[in-house]
């Protein structure tokens, strides 16, 4: 589909607001009356909770209320489980959540011990150094290996282990592949945790109004609605009595889909209890601990390869970090177990992880949520298996692929959504050619990289491919309505923290119905507004709201001809919807324009007739069947000064394929964006946790974020491989930037470095950890 | 985080032994000693205020069990401080080996650091750790010079 | 308390404050200007910065008091009513924004910036960029819009 704004780059609708400071981000929100929360955390990483005391606390001027988990009587209970197992045959769970204050015993430091609500933040913050708390320490668990040795310190005594779950996927035989493979690679990877450091911290206000009987919440979630629904049941209220309401939100990432946090479901509690307004902003230091991060792992991992590069199977065996507690379920280790496989035609698979329990922060998705894992280990093994037959890393790649006419290709396992992994479609040889064309990557190679070596130099190509499924299910609505005015609403329940969605899915709708885009007034993440549908995740926000959004504009414009076709005198068939009218074909002054014919959609006299509905105006749903698989390649040439282990950064290409676009400046800025999130992760970032579960680096000032001199301007190209799972042929891409990029610099750096005979097995390289490397390397070969 | 080393003393270990188990001299060794008092036989607890990097003047609780006694020779210190800046806890051993009239007193400390101090103050935990260190034994050097003579 | 007298945007202000207050919560809450945001509370994101005297300043590591006599700007002095200031108005054009919460940061730190350098080459661009962080641009647009603005074509 395309036409006047679908596939258009519109400019935003909604900046104009953001640019002037006029938007309203939740600590926006000033309620008469309100009162301001701080949070008790611990500063160990595991103890025994033998006692608090709060009364020193209560008794400060100033001080409204002090809770502890004693005080909330029967609604403390353990978070829900959000995200149950799939239903992989022999799967082992361990279901072990976060109650909202910490009781009797301590699992990670910044576990909520107390809250304080007062009549300012400075205040509650004051009388935190009021409390008294009986911490006993405990030894603490932070290695994955050493978790899961016998006698290691238990994170849940209840369990007698930290194993917290395992998973086993295979198809095919690999044991027969290994039998016949010309070359064995086996390697030991490991990716370590970052945070997601959206601008905007965590924040909730919650207003009790007790004459309507409704409670408001304005919190920085990316699910709105489950929020409300949870709440609902949580409090004792009907879900019509609650409001959830995310407005601008600072960025999302991830970890603001985590539902249910303490902090959540506590300041509505207390705003009822209190009977007045309650606010609780996170502050940057509570948000390296008290929000959910990601990404430790590590992989044991084996590639079979024939002669000729053909891969006949691939083994691996990783642990994963789930931190304190496992509410999210499995789904970024299962991500990493099927984003391995990758592009790639994989016969045989065997794949194995244990999740373990440490006592560090909880593991939530963070965009990509576990891809980079599995992309990292299958583009490296590739890289050394490549080095090892002395073949080109890019034909290595290309002889491997499922090829434009292998669509639907299923790899037989089953994917966070719980269902198999099946891709849609793509033309992976086509993403690979044009990146390697953008790239310049054969004169590079033959010209530039020899030259600029005999200068004394270290310049090096990375250039890797990768799957990233996106759009699962499983569903989202929205609500078209076509008001008097010629204005068009459009509800849906999707939160948006700044993917555009003000635009998109108002060119969809203006499109279908022929408006400026300018018309169409775009609401989403209040529940007041629409109050079915899940959230803003997993690179799904375009493909399943933004089609539910173009089934209900179809609704209406089926309504539309309905309506409109005896009252201009003509057949529907010989009716055109544009203009924000509704004319006939043949005598264009036949017309009517649709705020009138809304109008005339809703008489106050005579009948609406039977098996029609007033207005214009419908809601539908979308559900895919299940997820569809974008794709695409990145490229980046480096170079390394080998005496400080600096990397620059010269080129940075990305050839992406994520279905049809609806607006081409946004898909690249989303790319753009995730590229600089990947190199934050691959390059500066990362959360260094002593062996006790302290976190040393709990600032910006030392947790390094890549500013304007760390990120290049991203070369792009695109690829347009529709999805046949949904009309709009569309697909996500909000993650595809942070995925490979850790394999891509892996890489770029091996081949800068190749002389040294370095190999990088591990994410995050901080410049100090290249240097050690290197050092290492150069060591070896002398 | 292990703070070690040595340090000459004025005073034989025998001389010197009392003294360094006194609430009043150990008070003048730990620079923002608010108070210190010995509230058993080998038992200290007191106040401190101190400041590390972006956290000034946090005042913390501070435990000292003396254990492992070998007198006049060596001791071990059971450590444990907690604040609002967060915690410190370890283990000390100090020998003392007669060094013509003086002692060469010989330190170990295996301290484990959490919570805010932990957090921020990482760039200056080891130089800010070395500077009190040295401040302590100076003004250790010149209390028990001060009380020998 | 302290009594302060502040001109924030041409309007002055008369408050009477505690000597901690900082100023980003002064001018959020006290003041009720939102468009300042708050990222880190220690002064290395840049989403807090304001004009102080003209000068950029991070307004988390200020406090309200050490603001008296002075004059301030945020980002809500820049558009005239709903017209938009060109730096502004290149933002939108370049699409140098995604979630908007770095943004009046940024166009704080640049209106001096582009006073002093009206005409500054792309690596110039980045390093007075390099104070401030975003997290879903990847700074490339952000770049484009100043490059836009400098050669006059946003109005």
């Amino acid at each position: 589909m395309t036409g006047r704004y679908f596939g258009e780059s519109v400019l935003r609708l909604e900046d104009a607001k953001l640019l002037t400071g006029r938007a309203r981000f939740v600590d926006d929100v000033s309620l008469p009356g309100m009162l301001h929360v701080a949070f008790l955390r611990s500063d160990e990483a595991h103890a025994r909770l033998n006692g608090i005391d709060v009364s020193a606390a209560r008794a400060r001027t100033g001080v409204v209320a002090v809770y502890t988990a004693d005080d909330l009587g029967d609604y403390w209970q353990p978070g829900p489980l959000l995200v149950p197992p799939p239903p992989i045959p022999g799967l082992v769970f361990n279901t072990a959540t976060q109650g909202p204050l910490a009781r009797d015993k301590v699992r990670c430091a910044g576990e909520p011990l107390a809250m304080v609500v007062a009549e300012s933040r400075y205040v509650a913050e004051d009388a935190l150094e009021d409390i008294v708390v009986d911490l006993e320490p405990l030894p603490a668990v932070t290695d994955l290996e050493q978790a899961l040795m016998d006698g290691a310190p238990l994170v849940h005594d209840q369990f007698g282990t930290n194993l917290a779950a395992w998973v086993h996927q295979t198809k095919g035989d690999y044991q027969a592949a290994r039998a016949k493979a010309h070359r064995v690679i086996t390697r030991r990877f490991a990716y370590d945790r970052g945070i997601a450091a959206a601008l905007e911290n965590r924040g909730i206000v919650a207003h009790w109004d007790s004459g309507a009987q409704e409670l408001a919440m304005w919190d920085t979630t990316q699910a709105p609605i489950p929020i409300r629904n949870g709440m609902a049941e949580f409090l004792g209220l009907r879900e019509s009595q609650v409001r959830v309401v995310a407005p601008f939100i600072g960025g999302g990432f991830g970890p603001k889909i985590m539902m249910f946090y303490p902090e959540e479901v506590l300041v509505p509690w207390a705003a009822m209890r209190l009977g007045r307004p309650v606010k609780w902003i996170e502050d940057r230091r509570e948000n390296f601990f008290a929000t959910t991060q990601e990404r430790g792992q590590i992989h044991h991992a084996e590639l079979a390869v024939a002669k000729d590069g053909t891969i006949l199977g691939v083994k691996d065996r990783f642990l994963h970090d789930t931190g304190a507690y496992d509410p999210y379920g499995l789904t970024v280790p299962i991500n990493s177990q099927c984003t391995l496989l990758g592009p790639y035609v994989v016969p045989a698979y065997d794949s194995e992880f244990t999740a373990v329990f440490t006592n560090k922060p909880i593991v939530t998705p963070v965009r990509g949520a576990g891809r980079q894992h599995g992309v990292f280990v299958m583009e490296r093994l590739l890289d050394f298996a490549a080095r090892e037959l002395g073949m080109d890393r890019v034909e290595i790649r290309r002889r491997n692929y499922i090829q434009p006419d292998q669509f639907p290709y299923d790899h037989e396992i089953l994917f966070q959504d719980f269902r198999p992994l099946v891709y849609d479609s793509g033309d992976y040889p086509a993403a690979l050619d044009k990146a390697v064309e953008l790239i310049g990557y054969r004169k590079f190679i033959k010209d530039e990289q020899p030259r600029l070596r005999r200068e004394g130099k270290h310049p090096g190509i990375g250039i890797v491919s990768y799957i990233e499924g996106t759009g699962i299910g499983p569903y989202e609505g929205a609500r078209v309505t076509v008001e008097p005015s010629g204005t068009v609403r459009l509800s849906t329940g999707v939160g948006t923290q700044g993917q555009g969605h003000f635009t998109t899915f108002a060119q969809i709708v203006a499109e279908v119905l022929g408006v400026e885009v300018g018309s169409v007034e775009v609401s989403t993440g209040d529940t007041r507004e629409f109050h079915w549908g899940t959230g803003t995740f997993a690179s799904r926000g375009a493909v399943v709201a933004g089609s539910a959004c173009h089934a209900a504009a179809m609704k209406v414009r089926e309504k539309i001809l309905a309506l409109a076709a005896p009252l201009v005198g003509v057949a529907e068939s010989d009716l055109v919807v544009a203009g924000g009218a509704v004319h006939s074909r043949g005598d264009p002054a036949k017309a009517i324009s649709l705020g009138d014919l809304a109008r005339k959609a809703n008489p106050l006299r005579g009948a609406v007739a039977p098996g029609t509905e007033p207005g214009l105006e419908a809601t539908a749903y979308f559900g895919p069947d299940r997820g569809n698989a974008a794709s695409g390649v990145h490229a980046v040439i480096v170079e390394v000064d080998q005496e400080t282990a600096a990397v620059e950064i010269k080129r940075y290409v990305v050839v992406h394929d994520c279905g049809t676009v609806i607006n081409p400046l946004v898909v690249e800025a989303q790319v753009q964006g995730g590229v600089a999130h990947g190199i934050g992760n691959a390059f500066y970032e990362q959360l260094h946790f002593d062996r006790n579960g302290q976190l040393l680096n709990a600032s910006f000032m030392d947790y390094l974020l890549p500013t304007a001199l760390d990120v290049p301007t991203v070369e792009m190209d695109h690829v347009v491989s529709p999805s046949p799972l949904n009309p709009l042929g569309t697909k996500g891409v909000g993650e595809a930037g942070a995925i490979p990029t850790g394999a891509a610099f892996a890489q770029a750096i091996d081949d800068a470095l190749a002389h040294t005979g370095i190999e990088i097995t591990e994410i995050p390289l901080s410049p100090g950890r290249l240097f050690e490397l290197i050092d290492h390397a150069t060591g070896k070969s002398t | 985080m292990i703070v070690e080393g040595t340090y000459a003393l004025p005073g034989s270990p025998e001389a010197i032994w009392d003294l360094l188990m006194d609430p009043e001299v150990l008070a003048k060794a730990m620079p923002g000693t608010r108070r210190l008092d010995r509230v058993a036989p080998n038992r200290y607890e007191g106040t401190m205020g101190v400041g590390i990097g972006p956290i000034t003047a946090a005042e913390f609780d501070l435990v000292i069990e003396v254990t492992d006694i070998q007198r006049p020779l060596s001791y071990t210190m059971q450590i444990d401080s907690k604040g609002r800046f967060g915690f410190s806890r370890g283990t000390a051993r100090v020998e003392l080996t007669p060094d013509g009239a003086g002692s060469s007193m010989r330190y170990r400390a295996d301290l484990q650091v959490g919570g805010k101090i932990a957090g921020l103050g990482q760039r200056l935990l080891d130089s800010v750790s070395k500077m009190l260190l040295r401040q302590g034994l100076e003004a250790l050097h010149k209390e028990l010079t001060a009380r020998l003579t | 308390m302290h009594p302060i007298a502040v001109v924030v945007n041409g309007t002055r202000n008369e408050r009477s404050v505690e000597p901690r207050l900082l100023l980003s919560d002064f001018l959020r809450h006290d003041l009720g200007l939102t468009g300042t945001h708050v990222g880190c509370e220690h002064g290395v994101c840049g989403a807090c910065t304001v004009l102080m005297d003209g000068q950029p300043v991070r307004s988390c590591l200020l406090f309200a008091v050490q603001t008296d006599g002075h004059e301030l700007q945020t980002v809500e002095g820049l558009a005239a009513g709903d017209q938009l200031h060109p730096l502004q108005q290149a933002f939108h054009e370049t699409h140098a924004l995604q979630c908007g919460f770095c943004t009046p940061g940024f166009l704080m730190t640049l209106v001096p910036f582009l006073k002093d350098h009206p005409n500054p080459t792309e690596p110039e661009i980045r390093e007075a960029l390099c104070g401030n962080l975003c997290r879903c641009t990847g700074y490339a647009n952000i770049v484009k819009a100043v490059e836009r603005y400098a050669e006059g074509l946003s109005r």
